[in-house]
C-alpha cells in the first residue's frame, strides 16, 4: 500500500486509482513501474561515483588501521585505533587535530555567513531586470576563470605589505593600516586576508546559485504580495525566502562542505602560519593537516586516520543540515 | 513584474505621508544599485591586475605595485606564452575534457535529479548522502590511490582518466542542483504531458528540461569551470606533455626552481579565460531565452 | 514538495553499488603487488632499451636538459631517453615522484631529487644502492656527496650545486663586511645615502624550506649532529636574532620579508632597491644578463659571520629502486656528471656544476662570474641528512616564523623546540 507521502511524491497522473469499470492492469504495479523507472535513472551517476570513491575509500580506511608510514618501515603492519589516538596526542603541534579543526569550523562559519548574506543580497538584486544586468552577471563568473593556484598566488602578492596592493591603496586614500603585514603580522590579520581571497571566489558561486533558484518562483506570486500591500522587506521575507528554501539549501550545504575542506588558498597564502611561541600554526586548516601527513610526512596511515575524520565530521555537518532544511519544510504538500 | 518595483508602486500610492515614501524607495534603488556596483568593481578588480601585469615586462613587474594604470603596454608575454611554451597543447586538452565531462555529468545529473525529484525511489536520502561524499572526500586522499588504480589500468596520460575523476567535481552538485530545480516546477506540467500520451522520459525531455532551462544552464556553467579548475588530479595522473591540461601548464610555465614568471602567468590566465567566457556568454543566452520561454503565465 | 524524504530503505541500486565497492577494491589490493623483488641484473646497458627520466625544470633548464638527452642518446644509439617533466615547484614534483614509488611502479627510471630528498626515499625503499657501479665520490664537493651517501651505501649522485650566499653591490658597498656588525652598518650607511634603496638586506623569511637555508646561511647550526645534541646553541641564538633585529632593531630589512620567498627577493635585487640580498647562484646569471640595471656591479660573498657558511641546496640524480634498466640509467647519470655536459648546464642554464674538475677554463671563458662563486662553495653545509628531515624542517621552519613575527625571543623559542627537534633527530636514521 502506498503511503500518503509516496503517493504526493509522484504526479498524480500516476498513482490515480484506474478509472470504474476498467479491467485492473495485471503485472507490476504503478508504484513499483516508477521506482524501477527511477532506479535506471539514477544508477549511471551512482555508478560512476562510486567507480571513483571505492578504492579511495577502502583505501584510506584500511591504511589508516594500519601503520603505513613510508619514513618508518615496515608498511602495512596492523595499527589497531593508533592513528586514530595520535590525532590527539600528537607531540608535533602542526599535526594536532583539534587546533584545526577549531579553526577551519571557525573558518568555515565565518565565511559562509559572510557570503550567503552578500550572495542573497546579490541574486535579489540582479533577478529583476535592468540595463546591464548581462554584463553583471558575465562579471561574476570572472573569478572563477582564473584557477585556485593563480588566484592565491595573485592575492598573497596583493596583501605583500611593501609592494602590494592592498597597503598601496590605504597609503593613496590615507587610510589607517597601511603598513599592516597582512598574512603574517598576527593571525587576525591573516584570517581577514584568506576570508577575502575566499569570499572574493565563492560569493558568486552563492549569487548564481541562488539567482537560477529565484527565477523559477513565478511572478504572480510577486502579484499578489503587491496587491496585498506588503512592503519590499516583508515580500522578501514573507516570499521570496521561504521559495528560495530549496536552492539556498543546496547552496548552503555545498558551500559549507567546501569551505570545511579549504586547501589551497590557505596552504599558498600563508602556509598555517603565522605561528605562535609554541609552534602552532595559527590558520593551520584541516586539509592542510592532511597534506602534512601524505606529502610532508609520507605517512598514509595517519592521512587516513585524518581524512576519515574529516568525512564523519563533514557527513555529520550534512545530516545537521537535512534535520534543519526537513523542519524547515514542514509537511510534504 | 519584479519585488522592488512591486514594492514601489505600492508604496507610491496616496497616503497621509505624502512623498517621502519615494524617498525611501530612492534609497533603496541606490542601496541596490550601489551594492551591485561595489560587487562589480571587487570581482574584476583582480582580473583586471592580471591583464595589466601580463602586459608588463618583467623589469616593470618587479618595481612593485606604482600605480592602478597600467605602465607600458607590451604583448611579449602574450607571443611567448602561444609560441614558445607549448601552450596550446594544454589548452586544446583541458577544452576536451572539460567539455566532455559537463556533457556526460549535465545528462547523468539531469537523470538523476528527475528520479531523485520525481520518482518513489525508496533510496533517495542515502542516494544523496553518496553524492555529498563524492563531494567532499578530501581530494589529497584520493589522488594517491587512484595514481595506483591508474598506473594498473594504463590510465595515466590519457583523456579518459582525467574525465572520469573530475566527475567528482561536477556530477554531485550538479545532481543535487538539478534535483532542487526540477522539484520546483510544478506537477500538473508533467501530468499534462502524460494525460498527453508522452512517456516519462519523453515528458522529461520535452517538458520538464525547457521550463528548467535556466537551471540546466547554469549548471553547465558550473560543471564546466569546475572541471576546468581542476588542478590536483591533472597534476599528478597527466605529466606528458601530450596530454597536460591548462591550469597545470600554467604553473609550469611561469616558473623555474626559484623564480616566478608572472608576466607569463597572467598572459596565460588571460588567454584560457576565453573559452570561459565563451561558454559563459552561449549558456547565459540560453538561460535568459529560458526564462522568457518557461516563464508561467 | 519535500525535497528531504523520511524514507531510508536501501534499494538494490545500493546493494549493488557496495558489491561493486567490494570487488573493486578487492582487484586493486590484489594486484599493487608489493612483494615483488627486483632482479639485481636487470637490462644490460648495450642492449636496446628505452630509459624515462623523470626531472623538473622548463625554460633554459628545460632546454639544458633535452640538449643533454640529445648528445647522450648520439653517443649512445641504443638507448633512448624519454623526459618525464615534473612540475616546476619543487614540492609539486616530490609529490608527483611519490606517486610513483609509492606505486611501485618500475619507471621513471632516474629521477632528480632535491639534496634532501634522498634521505627519506633511502628509507622508504625507493632508491637503488649505486655502490655496485663504484661511483667516483671525490669528484664531487663533499658538502653535496654526504646527501647521498646514506648507510653506507651511495644512493644519488650530485647533479648541480646550489649554495646561498650574500650578494653586495659593489658600487655602494666599497669592500665587502668582514663581520655580521659590519654589514649592518653598511646596509645603514648606505641606505642612509641613497633614499631610492627601500632597505637594506633582502632575505627570505616566509614559512618554508628557505627560511630553513636562510638561518643556516645566517649562521645557523642545524647538522644532525647538532641537532641532536640540542639547537639552543648560542651560536643559534646569535644568528636568530641577526635575522630578528634586521627586522625590527636595525630595519635593514623591511617586515614584509616575512612573507618574502626567492622570487620576492630576486625582484628586491633586480630593481637594484637593496644593497645586500641573501640568495642562490642563478641570481648571478641575471644580474649580468644585459640590461640588468646591476650589470656589472654584483657581488657574491657568505654570510660574515664568526664561520662564514653557506647553506647547500642543488639537485641530485638516483635511479629507482624498482627499475629494470639500472645500468643504461647509470650510463646517462654518468653522462650527466661528465665535465662537458656539466659545463654546458652552467653556461646556458645557470646551474652550477656539482664536478670539481667542471670549474675549468672553458667554464671561466663563457662564463667568468664563476670563478668568483668558489669562495662560496667552499664554505657550503648541507642542512641535515636524516630520512624525517621534513618534519624536522617544519618545526625550525616554524621555530624561525615565530621569531621574526616577535612572537617569541630568540633563546625562548630554540628552548621551546630544542626537545621536539631532538626527538626526531633521535628517531632519525641518515
Amino acid at each position: 500500500m502506498t503511503t500518503k507521502q509516496e503517493r504526493s511524491a509522484a504526479p498524480a497522473a500516476l498513482t490515480r486509482p484506474p478509472a470504474p469499470g476498467r479491467r485492473r492492469r495485471k503485472g507490476p504495479s504503478l508504484v513499483s513501474q516508477d521506482r524501477r523507472l527511477g532506479t535506471w535513472l539514477v544508477a549511471p551517476a551512482v555508478i560512476v561515483l562510486l567507480a571513483i570513491i571505492a578504492y579511495p575509500l577502502i583505501y584510506n580506511v584500511w591504511n589508516s588501521f594500519h601503520h603505513v608510514d613510508y619514513q618508518n618501515p615496515p608498511v602495512g603492519t596492523f595499527a589497531g585505533l593508533s592513528n586514530y589516538k595520535l590525532l590527539f596526542t600528537n607531540p608535533l603541534p602542526d599535526l594536532q587535530f583539534l587546533p584545526a579543526l577549531e579553526h577551519t569550523v571557525g573558518f568555515t562559519i565565518v565565511s559562509v555567513v559572510l557570503e550567503t548574506v552578500i550572495g542573497i543580497a546579490i541574486a535579489v538584486a540582479l533577478s529583476k531586470p535592468f540595463r546591464g544586468r548581462g554584463v553583471v552577471r558575465a562579471a561574476m563568473f570572472i573569478p572563477w576563470a582564473v584557477p585556485t593556484v593563480v588566484s592565491a598566488e595573485l592575492w598573497k602578492t596583493m596583501f605583500d605589505p611593501q609592494n602590494g596592493f592592498v597597503n598601496y591603496i590605504l597609503k593613496t586614500l590615507d587610510l589607517p593600516g597601511a603598513s599592516t603585514d597582512w598574512l603574517t603580522g598576527n593571525q587576525w590579520t591573516a584570517w581577514t586576508g584568506l576570508l577575502i581571497a575566499d569570499a572574493w571566489r565563492n560569493t558568486p558561486f552563492m549569487a548564481i546559485v541562488l539567482l537560477a533558484g529565484l527565477q523559477v518562483i513565478p511572478s504572480d506570486v510577486y502579484e499578489a504580495a503587491r496587491i496585498d500591500g506588503a512592503n519590499a522587506w516583508k515580500t522578501f521575507w514573507r516570499i521570496t525566502m521561504p521559495l528560495l528554501m530549496p536552492a539556498l539549501s543546496v547552496a548552503l550545504i555545498f558551500r559549507t562542505l567546501s569551505s570545511f575542506m579549504i586547501f589551497d588558498v590557505v596552504y599558498i597564502m600563508t602556509h598555517g602560519g603565522p605561528v605562535g611561541p609554541g609552534g602552532q600554526e595559527t590558520t593551520n586548516v584541516l586539509a592542510n593537516l592532511d597534506y602534512g601527513a601524505f606529502i610532508t610526512n609520507s605517512d598514509f596511515g595517519y592521512g587516513g586516520a585524518i581524512s576519515v575524520s574529516m568525512i564523519i565530521i563533514a557527513l555529520m555537518i550534512a545530516a545537521i543540515y537535512v534535520r534543519v532544511f526537513r523542519t524547515q519544510q514542514g509537511q510534504p504538500t | 513584474m519584479s519585488a522592488v518595483s512591486a514594492a514601489g508602486a505600492a508604496v507610491t500610492r496616496p497616503n497621509r505621508r505624502g512623498s517621502r515614501y519615494d524617498g525611501g524607495l530612492v534609497a533603496r534603488k541606490t542601496g541596490f544599485f550601489g551594492l551591485l556596483a561595489i560587487f562589480v568593481v571587487v570581482s574584476l578588480f583582480p582580473f583586471y591586475w592580471i591583464v595589466i601585469t601580463s602586459l608588463k615586462t618583467p623589469a616593470q613587474i618587479e618595481k612593485g605595485t606604482t600605480s592602478l594604470l597600467p605602465s607600458g603596454v607590451t604583448f611579449s608575454n602574450y607571443s611567448n606564452v602561444l609560441t614558445q611554451q607549448d601552450f596550446i597543447r594544454p589548452l586544446l586538452n583541458s577544452i576536451v575534457i572539460a567539455a566532455s565531462v559537463t556533457v556526460i555529468s549535465v545528462i547523468l545529473a539531469s537523470l538523476a535529479g528527475y528520479a531523485l525529484a520525481r520518482t518513489q525511489i525508496r533510496a533517495k536520502t542515502p542516494i544523496l548522502g553518496f553524492l555529498l561524499l563524492g563531494a567532499f572526500f578530501p581530494l589529497l586522499a584520493m589522488v594517491g590511490p587512484l595514481f595506483i588504480l591508474y598506473s594498473h589500468i594504463h590510465f595515466l596520460n590519457t583523456y579518459q582518466g582525467l574525465i572520469i575523476v573530475d566527475m567528482i567535481y561536477t556530477l554531485p552538485l550538479a545532481t543535487w542542483l538539478l534535483t532542487s530545480y526540477f522539484s520546483q516546477i510544478p506537477k500538473e506540467l508533467e501530468e499534462a504531458a502524460i494525460v498527453d500520451g508522452l512517456t516519462r522520459v519523453k515528458a522529461l525531455y520535452k517538458v520538464i528540461m525547457p521550463v528548467a532551462m535556466p537551471g540546466v544552464f547554469t549548471v553547465t556553467i558550473l560543471a564546466f569551470i569546475l572541471a576546468w579548475n581542476d588542478f590536483a588530479f591533472a597534476l599528478s595522473f597527466n605529466q606528458e606533455p601530450a596530454y597536460t591540461t591548462a591550469p597545470v601548464a600554467i604553473v609550469n610555465l611561469g616558473q623555474s626552481q626559484n623564480q616566478v614568471f608572472y608576466n607569463l602567468i597572467d598572459a596565460a590566465v588571460v588567454i584560457i579565460s576565453v573559452p570561459i567566457a565563451l561558454i559563459v556568454i552561449f549558456a547565459q543566452r540560453r538561460i535568459i531565452s529560458g526564462l522568457t520561454a518557461g516563464a508561467l503565465k | 514538495m519535500n525535497l528531504w524524504p523520511k524514507n531510508r530503505h536501501a534499494t538494490t541500486v545500493a546493494a549493488v553499488a557496495a558489491g561493486l565497492a567490494v570487488a573493486l577494491g578487492a582487484a586493486a589490493c590484489g594486484s599493487s603487488g608489493s612483494g615483488t623483488s627486483t632482479t639485481s641484473s636487470g637490462t644490460p646497458a648495450s642492449a636496446k632499451q628505452t630509459i624515462v627520466f623523470a626531472s623538473a625544470g622548463l625554460g633554459t633548464e628545460g632546454t639544458a636538459t633535452k640538449a643533454a638527452i640529445a648528445g647522450f642518446e648520439k653517443a649512445h644509439p641504443n638507448i633512448t631517453v624519454n623526459l618525464l617533466p615534473l612540475s616546476s615547484s619543487s614540492t609539486s614534483a616530490q609529490q608527483q615522484e611519490q606517486n610513483y614509488f609509492v606505486a611501485g611502479s618500475a619507471t621513471p627510471d632516474v629521477v632528480y631529487t632535491d639534496v634532501t630528498w634522498p634521505a627519506a626515499d633511502v628509507k622508504a625503499g625507493w632508491l637503488a644502492n649505486l655502490s655496485s657501479f663504484s661511483p667516483n665520490t671525490s669528484a664531487f664537493f663533499p658538502g653535496q656527496m654526504s646527501t647521498g651517501e646514506i648507510n653506507g651505501g651511495v644512493y644519488a649522485i650530485p647533479w648541480f650545486i646550489n649554495a646561498e650566499g650574500i650578494y653586495y653591490r659593489t658600487d655602494l658597498i666599497k669592500s665587502p663586511p668582514t663581520s655580521a656588525s659590519q654589514l649592518v652598518s653598511d646596509a645603514q650607511s648606505a641606505m642612509a645615502a641613497d633614499p631610492s634603496l627601500k632597505e637594506g638586506l633582502a632575505f627570505e623569511g616566509d614559512t618554508y624550506e628557505g627560511a630553513v637555508t636562510a638561518f643556516q646561511s645566517f649562521g645557523g647550526q642545524i647538522s644532525l649532529s647538532d641537532l641532536k645534541k640540542g639547537i639552543d646553541t648560542p651560536a643559534n641564538v646569535t644568528a636568530l636574532t641577526f635575522m630578528y633585529n634586521a627586522i625590527h632593531t636595525n630595519k635593514i630589512s623591511p617586515s614584509a620579508v616575512t612573507a618574502w620567498q626567492e622570487p620576492q627577493v630576486q625582484s628586491a635585487w633586480l630593481s637594484g632597491q637593496t644593497p645586500f640580498a641573501l640568495n642562490w647562484p642563478y641570481i648571478y646569471q641575471l644580474s649580468e644578463a644585459s640590461g640588468s640595471p646591476v650589470a656589472g656591479k654584483t657581488g657574491w660573498i657568505p654570510f660574515p659571520s664568526s664561520t662564514p657558511q653557506t647553506s647547500l641546496g642543488g639537485d641530485d640524480l638516483a635511479i629507482n629502486a624498482k627499475s629494470t634498466h639500472k645500468a643504461a640509467a647509470w650510463e646517462f647519470i654518468q653522462y650527466l656528471t661528465s665535465d662537458s655536459v656539466q659545463d654546458a648546464r652552467a653556461i646556458s642554464a645557470g646551474d652550477p656544476p656539482s664536478v670539481k674538475s667542471a670549474y675549468n677554463s672553458t667554464l671561466y671563458a663563457a662564463a667568468p662570474y664563476y670563478k668568483q662563486e668558489q669562495a662560496v662553495y667552499n664554505a657550503v653545509v648541507s642542512r641535515p641528512v636524516a630520512s624525517n628531515y621534513a618534519q624536522i624542517s617544519t618545526q625550525l621552519q616554524n621555530m624561525i616564523a615565530s621569531v621574526l613575527s616577535g612572537s617569541a625571543t630568540p633563546s625562548a623559542a630554540l628552548a621551546t623546540a630544542a626537545p621536539t627537534v631532538k626527538a626526531l633527530a633521535d628517531g632519525a636514521s641518515g
